[in-house]
């Protein structure tokens, strides 16, 4: 082809490579840090508070200390998603100095462009709420002039979803490279956009008001993803962080990695290279991100098999009651948080069964470990770097579990409880059956497994109990994998929860003694002050900063 | 007198005496010697001889002329003849005596004339003289060609030994100052003339001049380590004057280099001058690379031993010892004391963190904690393999450190042709374990002439090769002195099986054995080779012009192989081995071409300079990558063994420079000195439209003690007072920095990509490549794009430095007492800046720019004092000071936050190089002062208290203020050279005041480190018991921030260093003459003997500020110089 269209290929695989280029200290692609630890899931792990201490201050919600020199986090964040941005545009000025007659890729190529910049903008979106809004018809100046401010919340969502729509509008439902955004995957992240921009929030980032028609468009996006999108749940539910498994039917649309591929240590996922477990014998490093409390509490099930809404708080279960004759619980824990004595990564061999030795600073942060974000140590996917892992594996950014609950959500506070129900269930119907790799290697299970579907009547089906069902079941399905804070500041209740989840687990480990989540202020995070100066005052700081 | 070996001559010539003797001098290599007045020189003389005796010729010559001549060695002494009956002298005697150099060594040729006449001898080969028909009362001058002049009265002696100094005020000498040589008394810029005498032997104990040079010239900064390259991490030529690149520019033998290791390559016993000029009138001739100084070197060559062979030979062995810079770290014990007391006022039991390590026997209550005792346990990580062990890591990593310095120098030649040979070797075994360096050097330096000397033909070349092992880092990019520093003492040095220890269990960082790493990387090593030096021609068409062209070549290349093998410590692991071997290869050719001619016109005298230069410089470099070697052997790591995932980086990149350049000096009657200076520079590293720069400069001189109202004082024996004005340009930048650049970057890390980084360790943890799995097959060739990486700037433009200089140079006393003075201010404008922008702009979107002003302001102060107390004694005493300070005047807006300041104190006003930062304002005692104070968060008793310095009420980024800067305010030198009949002492010391330092030592003496071994000063901290305390309560969360940028860390750093003790003996010529030797000089010598400093320093050495640099050694040198 004429240099041009190869110039336009190769900006565009740029841009993906954009939003691929993972930044231990600067996350894009894994939210551990910032959905995770934030949120009443985890901990930050490692060596003591002060191992990546700014780490430490967004798990406390204390940012505004004046430090002066961040060794690690959001202004990197920031930097990374606005590189990727600029690919994407690069990409988009190319492509518009073409025409379809030249270029029968084009439109295609375009969309992709848009869906690499709305993916960008919409992570910016959730941890900042206020961004600039970049697009590549801009200047220079233009972009130096470009307010955070420009546009209200709900335009700036309309803005982003702008993009997505134009992505839908003009990809094919299947693309020949399956790391390529296709038409389903824009529609889904289409709905994921309509979901956040539903809750509606005033100034102090306090939900006011749940927009229906939103709604009623993520019931109808996700429903023409789910009917004509050709995507099906993994059979087993760990089968979605395993290695072998990436680009499998449930994966809507995933971050790329690799390895031995040519470069020199292979594009590798580094943002989880902290939280191999520290002492595990094959080599570890460094013990990070460590399940609470709280968390692990939330997957016992009562005697029908359902989670203890009420009461799973009230106990401090440990690997000593999570036994094939202890306390019941979902399955789903023995894919997500390293158990003492229980198989990690589904490798039931001597040296691979998990033990309390393994974990690195027990005494601040406890004994579970974080599981799915990691693979066994002989993984040919992994790549010891440093004293670091990076991996191959894939990060799923929408994955259809995703789908079926962000409908089931939109119908519940549609108030159709009743067309969420058999959405949950499919979801819990596969947990249910993801017990084959879990197990020791005499088939036994490391765990007292039990789980049901809502059949409507152990759990009465109104709206409030629907809403509460949905959101344990999102909590449980992606524990880990981050979505847990986006989520609670979404749904409005980040100050409640995480204040009440503070003051019970402060008493359980006391270097979250300080800690105290403000609300109107910790949802988002501050604008990166370099930012602000750098534009000589084109962004307003966010509101309690 | 014998003239019996006179030899014939063949003369056909009419003309002036002088001609006439040039003649005979060039056809036989004999020397007259004769006062430059003598009226037989203007004498015309007609002769033609073939093939006739010389003492024929002679006799023919002078006859007649009232002047006679007497043959003594290779000297014809030429004097006028007295009538001998015209006054009958009461007395008169002859006076016999010997004449030597300061080291005893005989001087021939020496003038012995008798005051008020001309009447006089020279000194034979051996020194001796015999002067007759002195009178008792008459006064002896001695003089001889750089040397001070003696002048002894009889009083009735007949026996006068003497010992010239040589003469440093050099008024005479003449000195190289930029495409051509300058008398020193005509000099009317700030130029430096380097002392090197005594920097020789320094010199070869580092193997580097430059650090030879350290406090010795006046402006000239340098800092430097204990690396065993000898490698200088500083060289400032009157302080920072850019943003950017502030290295000075190296002259040497003509050609231009920004490469400073050119220079420090250089054999000690090659260099014959080495000119610093430091004000822009003196280096605006170099234009556009010129505003941080230049540096001008001129290399020996064989020419001032006239037929005859000269050798010489340096000899040095040196002991190096860093043990003086050691920082005292905890034993095994103490530190577990000190972590259980972090903790309990954490209130978090000891043993959930460090229970693995330790045992704590306390009584468990965190109001009132009593430790009963600490002990290791046994075996570190549990491992019965792995005994735990009470480790000094900097005993384990630092050995003795030796340093073999040999230089030779071979040199001869006649009139017409000479040539000299260098070879040196340097071996540093390295403090560190497994560092060394070694260095080869040669060069030859030769030259011809043709014609009656119209035509010279020259060559200077010099031949490096050296190789180097350094520290090396872990598996994390840490290196190993600051591992030696940190690592935790628990952990032995070796396993119970005698592998390597490393961390093991919970409770360690996952930092590796220090001593480890220095030993599997021992087989790294960087090779650099390069040939610097020129070919050059002159050309004499007409009496006082001259041609010159010269072809300069500065090639370097450097071959460096790094080896990672795989290795298990402890629970860090290299699981797959690699290997990369990176070349570069870097040449720069400079072609000069200059004319110069010279004018007498009555009194007035004229220079005139015309040149065109052209420089083009033109780098590659390639690395290949390989990783999987199934053997770990030395010799198999090459990249054909590596079985896996390969990869290979490879860049081009050059400039080019186009110059002319043109320079007039006019001097009127030694009086009044003048020049004008102008110069053009075309860079292809600028945009089109502002590619030309102009670089003008005028200087102005006034020798006042050729006054004669100031000759009628009889006070000064020089006086002279300079002025300039010049504008020089600063052009370092990339070379394709005016351009929008993009790149493929088909898999990378920011480590591997220039001007991309976050956290220099972290960026090995940082893709920013261009391509993609979009085939999410995992492995496999994947689509590449390529990003921009550089935002163009097409109207970048030179940066320019102003500078008005004015100088005195002083003598008193018949050159005893002299000295000189210079005071200068400069702007630099247009600083070339790279800025940070808004990430909002995307990628690569940094460009160069011009941006930012800087001011800068000094002086610098020399003053030294001569003394011949007697024969046997002479001795001198020399100091310098120097100041400048330099502050950014403009700075963009928009980046001013890349600087230290806020926004409401900028860094405008200030230097770039300041500390910016809190003040900390004691420890609260208790909650009442707690109270009492601005809110503050992570106050608390114990704590340290920061000042609220806008008194708001409220601790914040506002109370910030300018601490200091890293630079010192004065830099100041002490130096005294004394002589004792063969012995000679020479102590140099220099020191800085004024600067205020990061204290690393206070940051791990003071504060518990989790992870990292402290210092003893922890055990001062503050407790409810020792509630007046000035350290803060030993906490491992630190939510007080206390290691913040402060004035608890930044202290005053000034300090005074005994740099160089020296010691010689030199042998009686009369032992050398029966060894045919010319000089025989043992000397032994200390380095860094001792240092005063600050006592706010917690640290051993000011100079010390990173931890991770090999410290500055003591050094103890014996020596020999030997000459014949």
């Amino acid at each position: 082809g004429s240099p041009t269209i190869d110039a336009a290929e190769g900006l565009v695989t740029a841009a993906y490579a954009g939003i691929g280029n993972d930044d231990m200290i600067g996350p894009i692609a894994s939210m551990w840090v910032y959905g995770s630890v934030r949120s009443d899931d985890a901990y930050k792990g490692g060596g003591g508070v002060a191992d990546m201490e700014p780490f430490n201050f967004y798990e406390q919600y204390n940012l505004t200390q004046p430090f002066q020199n961040w060794l690690a986090g959001l202004p990197f964040t920031w930097e990374n998603y606005y590189r990727a941005i600029s690919r994407a545009n690069s990409a988009l000025k190319t492509l518009n100095e073409l025409t379809d007659e030249e270029y029968a890729l084009r439109k295609t190529r375009m969309a992709e462009a848009r869906f690499l910049r709305g993916h960008s903008h919409f992570m910016l979106k959730v941890l900042f709420k206020y961004i600039p809004y970049i697009t590549e018809d801009l200047s220079k100046e233009e972009i130096l002039a470009t307010k955070n401010r420009a546009y209200t919340n709900d335009e700036l969502w309309s803005k982003i979803a702008e993009d997505f729509e134009f992505a839908m509008n003009n990809l094919p439902g299947k693309q020949p490279e399956v790391g390529r955004a296709n038409k389903y995957a824009a529609e889904a992240y289409l709905a994921k956009l309509r979901l956040y921009q539903a809750y509606e929030q005033d100034d102090n980032n306090q939900v006011i008001n749940i927009n229906k028609e939103r709604l009623q468009e993520v019931v109808d996006l996700c429903e023409d993803v789910i009917t004509k999108g050709g995507y099906s749940l993994q059979p087993d539910f760990g089968e979605n962080f395993l290695d072998g498994y990436d680009n499998g039917p449930e994966s809507v649309f995933a971050i790329q990695f690799s390895i031995s591929d040519g470069t020199t240590v292979g594009r590798l996922n580094f943002e989880n290279g902290l939280n191999y477990p520290h002492g595990a014998p094959q080599y570890g490093c460094c013990g990070f991100h460590q399940p609470s409390q709280n968390l692990v509490n939330a997957f016992a099930t009562s005697t029908t098999g359902l989670p203890k809404f009420d009461t799973f708080n009230d106990v401090e279960l440990s690997a000593a009651d999570i036994t094939p004759d202890g306390v019941t619980v979902d399955p789903r824990i023995d894919h997500s948080v390293g158990l003492d004595g229980h198989p990690y990564k589904y490798r039931n061999e001597e040296n691979y069964i998990f033990s309390n030795s393994w974990v690195r600073d027990p005494g601040v942060y406890g004994y579970f470990q974080s599981m799915k974000e990691q693979q066994a140590a002989d993984c040919s996917c992994y790549k010891k770097e440093g004293p670091f892992m990076g991996v191959s594996k894939n990060i799923d950014v929408i994955r259809y579990a995703d789908v079926l609950l962000m409908q089931a959500e939109a119908y519940i506070e549609l108030g159709q409880p009743e067309m969420a129900r058999p959405l949950i269930n499919q979801v819990r119907k596969r947990a249910a059956e993801s017990t084959g790799r879990t197990r020791f290697a005499d088939g036994s299970a490391p765990s007292n497994y039990l789980i049901s579907e809502y059949d409507g009547t152990n759990l009465a089906w109104n709206q409030e109990n629907a809403r509460i069902a949905l959101r344990w079941e999102r909590r449980l399905e992606f524990a880990l994998e981050s979505p847990r804070f986006f989520d609670l500041v979404r749904w409005g209740i980040a100050a409640t929860t995480l204040n009440d989840y503070l003051e019970k687990e402060k008493t359980r480990h006391d270097f979250l003694n300080n800690a105290k989540f403000t609300a109107g202020r910790d949802e988002y995070f501050p604008i990166p002050q370099r930012e602000i100066d750098f534009t000589v005052d084109s962004y307003t700081q966010n509101v309690g900063y | 007198k014998s003239f019996a070996q006179t030899g014939k001559i063949s003369l056909n010539i009419n003309s002036t005496f002088e001609e006439v003797i040039e003649q005979i001098e060039a056809k036989t290599g004999y020397h007259f010697v004769l006062k430059a007045d003598a009226e037989i020189l203007d004498r015309m003389v007609a002769v033609d001889y073939e093939d006739q005796d010389l003492d024929q010729v002679l006799a023919d010559i002078f006859k007649d002329t009232g002047y006679t001549y007497e043959v003594i060695d290779q000297y014809i002494a030429v004097t006028k003849v007295k009538d001998v009956q015209q006054q009958a002298q009461p007395e008169k005697v002859t006076v016999t005596g010997k004449v030597t150099d300061a080291s005893g060594a005989p001087l021939p040729g020496v003038t012995v004339v008798i005051q008020g006449t001309t009447e006089g001898t020279i000194t034979d080969f051996d020194g001796n003289y015999s002067l007759g028909n002195v009178g008792i009362a008459d006064v002896l001058e001695f003089s001889f060609i750089g040397m001070q002049k003696q002048v002894i009265a009889l009083n009735g002696a007949t026996d006068i030994n003497v010992t010239l100094l040589e003469e440093s005020v050099g008024l005479d000498e003449v000195v190289a100052i930029g495409y051509q040589v300058q008398r020193k008394a005509d000099l009317t810029g700030a130029i430096e003339v380097v002392e090197l005498e005594s920097i020789e032997n320094v010199s070869l104990s580092s193997g580097n001049p430059m650090q030879a040079l350290q406090g010795r010239v006046p402006g000239l900064y340098i800092e430097k380590s204990g690396s065993p390259n000898a490698a200088n991490n500083r060289i400032l030529i009157r302080g920072v004057n850019t943003l950017g690149d502030n290295n000075p520019l190296y002259i040497i033998d003509g050609v231009p280099t920004k490469r400073p290791e050119v220079f420090q390559g250089l054999s000690a016993g090659s260099i014959v001058s080495v000119q610093v000029l430091k004000d822009a009138s003196a280096s605006s001739i170099y234009g556009a690379r010129a505003s941080n100084g230049v540096v001008i070197v001129t290399t020996k060559n064989g020419s001032d031993k006239k037929g005859e062979v000269s050798v010489q030979f340096n000899s040095n062995l040196s002991v190096q010892s860093e043990k003086s810079q050691r920082l005292n770290m905890l034993n095994a014990v103490d530190r577990g004391r000190a972590l259980w007391q972090a903790s309990v006022n954490d209130g978090i039991d000891p043993a959930s963190g460090y229970g693995e390590i330790y045992n704590f026997d306390w009584n468990g209550d965190y109001s009132n904690p009593v430790l009963n005792s600490v002990t290791p346990q046994p075996y570190v990580g549990g491992d019965t393999n792995v005994p735990v062990g009470d480790t000094d890591w900097q005993d384990a990593i630092y050995q003795t450190g030796f340093v073999i310095n040999n230089d030779l120098t071979i040199s001869g030649g006649t009139e017409k042709s000479s040539v000299l040979m260098n070879v040196g070797y340097i071996k540093n075994t390295g403090m560190l374990k497994y560092t060394d360096y070694d260095r080869i050097t040669a060069r030859i330096n030769g030259q011809t002439s043709l014609l009656d000397d119209k035509v010279k033909f020259g060559l200077n070349a010099q031949f490096v090769s050296s190789n180097e092992t350094l520290a090396a880092n872990d598996l994390g990019n840490a290196p190993t002195p600051g591992l030696g520093v940190t690592m935790a003492p628990t952990i032995p040095v070796y396993t119970a099986d005698g592998e390597y220890a490393g961390p093991l269990g919970s409770g360690y960082s996952d930092r590796n054995n220090p001593l480890m790493m220095q030993y599997i990387n021992r087989w790294d090593n960087t090779n650099r080779k390069y040939l610097f030096g020129s070919v050059y021609a002159e050309i004499q068409p007409v009496k006082n012009l001259v041609f010159r062209t010269t072809l300069g070549l500065d090639y370097s290349m450097v071959k460096d192989k790094d080896i990672e093998p795989a290795f298990t410590n402890g629970f860090i692991a290299r699981s797959v081995n690699n290997l990369s071997i990176y070349n570069s290869d870097f040449t720069s050719v400079t072609w000069t071409n200059t004319a110069h001619y010279s004018l007498d016109w009555g009194k007035s005298k004229f220079g005139f300079l015309l040149g065109i230069e052209a420089v083009s410089d033109d780098f590659q470099d390639f690395m290949g990558y390989k990783e999987g070697f199934s053997t770990q052997t030395e010799e198999f790591f090459v990249l054909s063994a590596g079985t896996n995932n390969g990869n290979s980086f490879g860049t081009a990149t050059g400039s080019r420079l186009f110059s002319q350049f043109g320079k007039i000096d006019f001097n009127y009657d030694e009086r009044f000195l003048a020049s004008v200076t102008l110069r053009r520079d075309g860079s292809s590293r600028f945009g089109a439209d502002n590619r030309y720069g102009f670089f003008p400069a005028a200087t102005f001189g006034w020798r006042l003690s050729e006054e004669s109202f100031i000759k009628d004082m009889d006070i000064f024996s020089n006086l002279k007072f300079r002025a300039g004005v010049g504008r020089v340009g600063n052009q370092d930048v990339g070379d394709f920095a005016s351009l929008g650049l993009y790149e493929p970057r088909y898999g990378a890390v920011a480590s591997q990509v220039d001007g991309v980084s976050h956290n220099n360790f972290f960026d090995n943890y940082w893709n920013v490549g261009s391509a993609y799995d979009l085939n999410g097959q995992n492995t496999g060739n994947l689509s590449s794009g390529f990003v921009s990486v550089q935002a163009a700037n097409s109207a970048l433009r030179w940066e320019t430095t102003d500078e008005l200089n004015l100088g005195l140079d002083f003598g008193f006393a018949n050159g005893k007492l002299i000295g000189s003075f210079d005071w200068y201010t400069r702007k630099t404008t247009d600083i070339l800046i790279q800025p940070p922008v808004a990430s909002a702009l995307g990628e690569g979107q940094l460009q160069f720019l011009n941006g930012a002003t800087k001011k800068n302001t000094g002086w610098e102060f020399a003053l030294s004092y001569r003394k011949q107390v007697n024969d046997d004694f002479m001795y001198e005493v020399a100091g310098s000071a120097s100041h400048f300070a330099d502050k950014i005047t403009d700075l963009p807006e928009a980046v001013r936050t890349a600087y230290p300041g806020n926004s409401e104190q900028t860094v405008v006003g200030h230097s770039e190089l300041s500390i910016f930062g809190y003040v900390a304002d004691g420890i609260f005692k208790n909650d009442a002062e707690v109270q009492a104070h601005a809110d503050q968060v992570g106050a608390a008793p114990g704590r340290i208290r920061w000042a609220d310095l806008n008194n708001d009420g409220v601790i914040n980024s506002s109370d910030q203020k300018f601490l200091g800067t890293l630079l010192p305010k004065l830099e100041y030198s002490l130096r005294i050279d004394l002589n004792y009949k063969n012995y000679d002492v020479s102590i140099f010391g220099s020191g800085v005041a004024g600067k205020t330092g990061y204290d690393p030592y206070t940051f791990y003496n003071d504060f518990i480190r989790g992870r990292d071994n402290v210092g003893p000063g922890v055990f001062n901290a503050w407790t409810p018991q020792n509630p007046n305390s000035d350290v803060p309560a030993l906490t491992l969360s630190d939510s007080n921030n206390e290691t913040r940028t402060s004035s608890y860390l930044n202290v005053n750093a000034s300090y005074f260093k005994l740099r160089n003790v020296q010691v010689g003996y030199t042998l009686p010529a009369g032992i050398m003459e029966r060894l045919h030797m010319e000089k025989l000089r043992f000397y032994a010598m200390a380095e860094n003997l001792f240092w005063i400093k600050s006592k706010e320093f917690q640290g051993p050495d000011p100079e010390r500020t990173n931890l991770d640099l090999v410290p500055i050694p003591r050094t103890f040198s014996v020596g020999v110089n030997v000459s014949f």
